[in-house]
């Protein structure tokens, strides 16, 4: 029947292009065995690399779930010169290539630059530091909580909230209590996005951190010096380790929206 | 809380800062190319520490980065606070001169500021299946040939310029004993054999690591590449045998401290000890026992112990007119190297 | 002026701010340094030999994943929401994962996949196909990374759809032509030109798999953007960030043209935007995003 063979071709089409160099990673992950793939997992700089990706996107996400808000709801809801440039703008970052989001980055805040100077004389360090690490990811993830949230926003449309206006609320309980909860499922899945991204963030945070082992190492940052240093085992364990994080949180978000799905049906 | 406990927090912290203060701890920030993190990190830097604490009673706490050379030479110009930059090529070195960040001549340090030495050598894999003996073979159609981009690899310099300077020897040779070849024809011999052995490179790697984990992976017949890249995996046991060709080019890698950000942290002391150390006989020994070749042995080939003989017809760099000079000749806009890819990508 | 028009602005500012900040001061940056030289020079740094067979390359390569992914992304976006199989749950995941993946291990792994020291990689070279450090790698790494695309900008235009289209059949009569025509494509095409043009941008911008699966030689297997990172290692930032302006340029311009092409004309709005009738308490949570 053509549904068997569409689900098939389909479950072809993952299993060429995605489900089978995963597997080849988990599988060469455990090349040494499981005691190795464990001390691997946990071993100073591995930790440490973890801990600095987790600061990172954590940061990363409230600051684009609060701006990715405001830029979504801008977008949609006024009209002014300039709308149509700034939609062609946001989704920018992803034809930038890491290795130039990083130039830029340099080109920006360098020893020789206003702002560099500027940051200097605060004895604020950005560039090969956590500032520069967090702008690099926010740059990468800015996106993915705007473009969730516009399709979402035009969809919605204003009735809602002009019915709550009638209705005696003003402009902060209109969008605490009616705008907010309409956006819900935009937010859980804009961020669920901007997580993984930001978990997956190298190239860009590699020209700006400076690299420094047990500092500036960010997860994958540790994932390529482990390979660099033929520790082969150590670089697949690590990012096994990540894949299956992104894995966990995107599983969770599909049973969440099947759940929720079946409670209100 | 009471003020009892107040005052023991306060005392606490008191002893505490002036503990601190007594043993006091220095930082440094070491800036390093990748191939040497091992010497670095398990010895050298380690035995530095011990050697500073005993002289002085202080902490020295190394934040250190290991990464290709050009992109921390690249690091270190747009901003990267290293207060030691050991890196491998001079070249590297004199750009962050250049942006006014080292102000002393570095060149004026124990074997003219090189701290490492090795040779560009071949990898095969074991049994030598394609019968690669020197450079001309790797010329011969069938054979694949590794070593990575030189515009992004310092390492690929070195093995560009060991090819070209190669084929002035080989020409010299071939002009027969006692007789030179003219410059003209020397050159143009090297670029042919330049050019024959580009067409047989079908990956070239932005890093010099990154192409040994190619040849790791099973890609490519014979890697060019760092003599101290190979030993090290083939101590570690892996189907590899090395060649150094008897024509080849003589690596040093230079270290300094960087001027402008030892004084900003005030801790030029510490840097220059550090520096000194990397000529230590401790740290030397690290260095050959990670495959290096003693940094005398071009000058003084029986000198110090290894057990590596000196190619024949080795060549240095100044040999070739110093680096500026080779290196607009072969990746200049018009240099050898880049109009060989340029035609050999035309199908000439 | 009301505070309610007090308030749109300051959101207006804050938006505009923030993405002037982040994205279009850094770009104003390396657009200023590839014209320092004027347009002439710039027009000479991405017509040398090297550079403009690396964009056309780039071009070419991403044109052929944007279609693949086309059409397998679509095929993949309506099996996944009109068929219920077991593991469906397992496939939806799995979609996202490319996001999440630091492209240098995909890199790693699509080389290790296809290396010569595996079966598939032996089994190919055997058959005289040549995947790794040639066109059909790059083809293969820009695929991965921008698999969700079309995926994703379909499955919620799809949901909605289905709703609709029983509606239609129901309360219209409609031959499943006109249906067709009528209903479902102009609902899909938002949705498919959304992912279409952004995988194309995607795929402009990739690198760090590319630069572990592709041969890298310049002319023949350089893509832009290891072109790029080749020019800036060698001390050119001019020339790189000339071709990185380009690559933005073209990026743009794709965006742009989405943007009109998806927007709503005027006030109205299209029958994908328009909200249907139902309350908001009958509204599937699944359906959206």
């Amino acid at each position: 029947m053509i549904r068997r063979l569409l689900i098939s071709s389909v479950w072809l089409y993952f299993a060429l292009l995605l489900i089978s160099p995963i597997l080849y990673l988990a599988v060469h992950s455990f090349d040494e065995g499981i005691a190795a793939f464990w001390s691997e997992v946990t071993k100073p700089e591995a930790l440490h690399g973890f801990l600095l990706t987790i600061e990172i996107t954590a940061i990363v996400l409230v600051l684009n779930l609060v701006f990715g808000t405001i830029t979504a709801l801008v977008l949609v809801r006024q009209h002014f010169i300039g709308r149509t440039i700034l939609s062609g703008v946001i989704d920018l970052p992803f034809s930038v290539s890491p290795v130039i989001a990083g130039f830029m980055l340099i080109l920006l805040f360098g020893p020789e630059t206003i702002l560099g100077t500027f940051f200097g004389t605060l004895g604020v360090k950005v560039l090969f530091a956590m500032p520069a690490m967090v702008l690099a990811t926010l740059f990468a993830t800015f996106p993915f909580v705007v473009r969730e949230l516009t399709p979402l926003l035009q969809t919605i449309g204003t009735d809602a909230e002009e019915a709550a206006r009638t209705l005696g609320a003003n402009e902060w309980q209109v969008f605490l209590k009616v705008t907010l909860p309409m956006l819900r499922w935009g937010f859980v899945y804009g961020a669920t996005l901007t997580v993984a991204r930001a978990i997956g963030e190298f190239g860009a945070v590699l020209v700006v951190s400076g690299n420094i082992l047990l500092v500036t190492q960010t997860a994958t940052l540790h994932i390529y010096q482990s390979y660099v240093d033929f520790n082969y085992v150590g670089a697949n364990a690590v990012a096994l380790t990540l894949l299956a994080v992104s894995f966990a949180i995107l599983t969770l978000l599909e049973l969440t929206k099947a759940k929720a799905a079946a409670t209100v049906a | 809380m009471g003020a009892s406990s107040l005052f023991a927090l306060l005392l606490a912290w008191i002893i505490f800062s002036g503990s601190v203060l007594a043993g006091e701890t220095r930082e440094l920030t070491l800036a390093a190319y990748s191939v040497p993190k091992e010497a670095y990190e398990r010895t050298i830097i380690p035995a530095f520490q011990r050697q500073w604490k005993q002289r002085t009673g202080q902490e020295v706490r190394i934040r250190s980065s290991y990464g290709a050379s050009g992109a921390q030479t690249r690091a270190i110009i747009g901003g990267f606070d290293a207060d030691v930059a050991v890196l491998s090529l001079e070249g590297d070195l004199d750009q962050i001169a250049k942006a006014g960040l080292i102000s002393h001549d570095w060149r004026t340090g124990p074997h003219k500021g090189m701290v490492s030495a090795s040779v560009v050598a071949l990898g095969v894999r074991k049994g030598n299946p394609k019968g690669i003996k020197g450079w001309e073979d790797l010329a011969r159609p069938g054979v694949e040939v590794l070593y990575p981009n030189p515009k992004t690899s310092g390492g690929a310099m070195w093995d560009v310029v060991a090819i070209y300077g190669a084929g002035l020897k080989l020409a010299e040779q071939q002009a027969g004993a006692g007789k030179k070849p003219s410059a003209e024809s020397a050159e143009a011999f090297a670029t042919s054999l330049l050019k024959r052995i580009q067409k047989n490179v079908k990956v070239m790697d932005k890093s010099g690591r990154e192409s040994v984990t190619t040849f790791e992976r099973g890609v490519g017949d014979v890697i060019v590449t760092y003599e101290n890249e190979l030993l090290p995996r083939i101590k570690s046991h892996r189907p590899y045998e090395l060649i150094v060709p008897q024509e080849t080019v003589w690596i040093e890698n230079p270290a300094s401290i960087i001027d402008k950000h030892v004084d900003r942290h005030h801790v030029r002391d510490v840097a220059e000890a550090f520096v000194a150390f990397l000529h230590s006989e401790e740290a030397q020994a690290a260095f050959t026992e990670l495959g290096f070749r003693p940094i005398g042995q071009a000058t003084a080939p029986t000198s110090a112990g290894t057990a590596l003989p000196l190619p024949n017809r080795l060549f240095t760099i100044a040999d070739l007119g110093g680096w500026e000079t080779i290196s607009t000749k072969l990746f200049g806009p018009h240099g050898a190297w880049t109009t060989t890819v340029e035609d050999l990508a035309r199908g000439k | 002026m009301t505070t309610h028009r007090l308030l749109q602005l300051a959101l207006r500012s804050a938006a505009v701010g923030y993405v002037a900040l982040l994205i279009l001061f850094p770009l104003v940056a390396i657009a200023h340094q590839s014209f320092t030289g004027g347009i002439d020079h710039f027009i000479q740094d991405i017509s040398t030999p090297q550079a403009s067979s690396a964009l056309i390359l780039t071009l070419e390569a991403a044109f052929i994943t944007t279609v693949i992914n086309a059409l397998f992304g679509t095929l993949s976006a309506i099996v996944l929401v009109r068929y219920e199989f077991p593991g469906r749950w397992f496939l939806n995941a799995l979609v996202d994962l490319p996001f999440a993946i630091p492209t240098l291990v995909t890199g790693l792994m699509i080389a290790a996949i296809y290396g010569p020291t595996t079966i598939l990689g032996t089994w190919l070279q055997q058959g005289g196909v040549s995947v790794l450090y040639d066109k059909p790698g790059i083809v293969l790494a820009m695929l991965f990374v921008t698999m969700p695309f079309t995926i994703r900008s379909l499955q919620p235009v799809l949901m909605e759809l289905e709703r609709d289209q029983e509606e239609a059949a129901f309360s219209l009569g409609a031959s499943p032509w006109t249906t067709f025509w009528k209903v479902t494509v102009p609902s899909v095409l938002p949705g498919l030109l959304t992912g279409v043009f952004l995988t194309f941008v995607r795929a402009l911008g990739e690198f760090g798999s590319i630069v572990i699966v592709a041969g890298n030689i310049p002319m023949k297997t350089q893509v832009a953007s290891v072109y790029v990172y080749g020019e800036i290692e060698s001390y050119n930032p001019q020339g790189a960030t000339s071709v990185s302006v380009f690559i933005l340029l073209i990026s743009f311009l794709v965006l742009v043209l989405l943007e009109r092409l998806t927007r709503p004309p005027g006030e109205r709005l299209p029958r994908w935007f328009r909200w249907s009738k139902q309350p908001l308490s009958m509204i599937r949570p699944s359906e959206i995003g």
